[in-house]
């Protein structure tokens, strides 16, 4: 019962990091919601970050190595590989792969603009128990699942609008999750190529469990510097604004710090 | 007055096929001379994901330099000498980076105000 708590209690952190692990395929803005942009780079490119959970009981912090390919113009396919170190208040840590996942992205819809863009797409992706879940505390959630998302955003060369919405299917009788995410982002510099960028962005994160009507929701306010063609890092916390859990579930505050690095 | 008749007409007939054959060499100059090219792109609302679309165009064969403006959504490109590209492969390098081109145009200098890639 007690590992079915812990493995219930990281749901919320590791969907949370799908979402801004998926975000992380797309322009700068913003930082935790994703976009529905793709690069269309052809592949070749290779991007990691870390975020640090803190939770009311333990500390979690996961280094995703992330490997996405455009298949085409529209179409874009990846494979998350997350490492995660779990520290448990009472002294236990765990470390190592946790839940690898997997993810196709399809643009759906595309209106481009002078100078803006209205576009929306559809993703799907597939995470599996590769992580440790037989040890306290788990590194993977012990379960196959399976998220149906629609991403769609409003951009212009002065601000962007996002919106997305997941369901996530998930396996061994633990409750599907609706997850929904809604951002501004703000450039603050001139836009100019090769880009020289500070961006800020305010993401509201939420999370929403049928079965027990159970809602989570985080306000994400998060900063963007980047340096060039290739490098951008970045950093945003959320903090909780509502969570309707049980207290041992509750997040005191998530800290990410990243880089994405394109190897090309 | 007969001679005049038939003067008249072949003068015209002459100064025409200089005219005409002087704006084909003209022409013909320009063609070889067109060294640059400028592509509106729609849909570039972000300098980070720019970066797909500077790499899409410097894969265009005969491409020498690139510049992008990303304020007034435009590309410019310097080609090599005689390498210049058709508007069809510009286009298709534009779609494949996720945009959707609009107008391109040939040129042998780019404009005062624009910066030379």
């Amino acid at each position: 019962m007690r590992n079915k708590t812990i493995i219930l209690k990281g749901f919320p952190a590791i969907l949370l990091l799908i979402t801004c692990l998926v975000a992380s395929f797309a322009q700068g803005p913003p930082v935790f919601t994703d976009t529905p942009i793709l690069l269309g780079l052809g592949g070749r490119g290779v991007r990691t970050f870390g975020k640090f959970i803190s939770k009311k009981n333990a500390n979690v912090y996961i280094q995703p190595l992330v490997l996405p390919f455009n298949i085409t113009p529209k179409l874009l396919a990846g494979t998350i590989l997350p490492f995660v170190s779990k520290s448990q208040n009472n002294g236990s840590t765990q470390s190592g792969l946790g839940d690898l996942a997997v993810f196709l992205k399809y643009v759906v819809q595309q209106k481009d603009y002078s100078g803006k863009t209205i576009r929306t797409l559809v993703k799907v992706t597939q995470r599996f128990p590769t992580g440790n879940s037989g040890k306290i505390p788990p590194l993977g959630t012990g379960t196959y699942q399976t998220a149906f998302g629609i991403v769609s955003g409003y951009i212009t060369t002065k601000y962007g609008i996002y919106g997305e919405l997941n369901y996530n299917f998930v396996s061994e009788g633990e409750p599907n999750q609706f997850l929904y995410n809604f951002a501004f982002s703000y450039p603050l510099l001139p836009q100019q190529y090769p880009p020289r960028q500070l961006n800020i962005s305010v993401d509201l994160n939420g999370i929403y469990v049928p079965e027990s009507s159970k809602n989570a929701l985080f306000l994400a306010p998060g900063i963007q510097w980047i340096l060039g063609r290739k490098v951008l890092l970045e950093s945003g916390i959320q903090l909780p604004v509502m969570e309707n859990v049980i207290e041992t579930e509750k997040t005191k505050f998530m800290f990410l710090l990243g880089t994405r690095v394109l190897l090309f | 007055m007969k001679k005049k008749t038939f003067l008249l007409p072949g003068l015209i007939i002459l100064l025409i096929s200089l005219v005409s054959q002087t704006s084909f060499a003209q022409e013909h100059v320009k063609q070889k001379e067109l060294k640059y090219a400028q592509v509106k792109v729609y849909g570039m609302a972000c300098p980070f994901c720019a970066y797909g679309l500077e790499k899409k165009l410097k894969a265009i064969d005969g491409v020498k330099k690139i510049d992008i403006d990303v304020e007034n959504g435009i590309a410019s490109l310097e080609f090599e000498k005689g390498k210049v590209a058709d508007k069809k492969t510009i286009a298709d390098a534009v779609k494949k980076a996720g945009f959707t081109p609009d107008s391109i145009i040939f040129m042998v200098e780019l404009p005062e105000k624009e910066t030379k890639p």
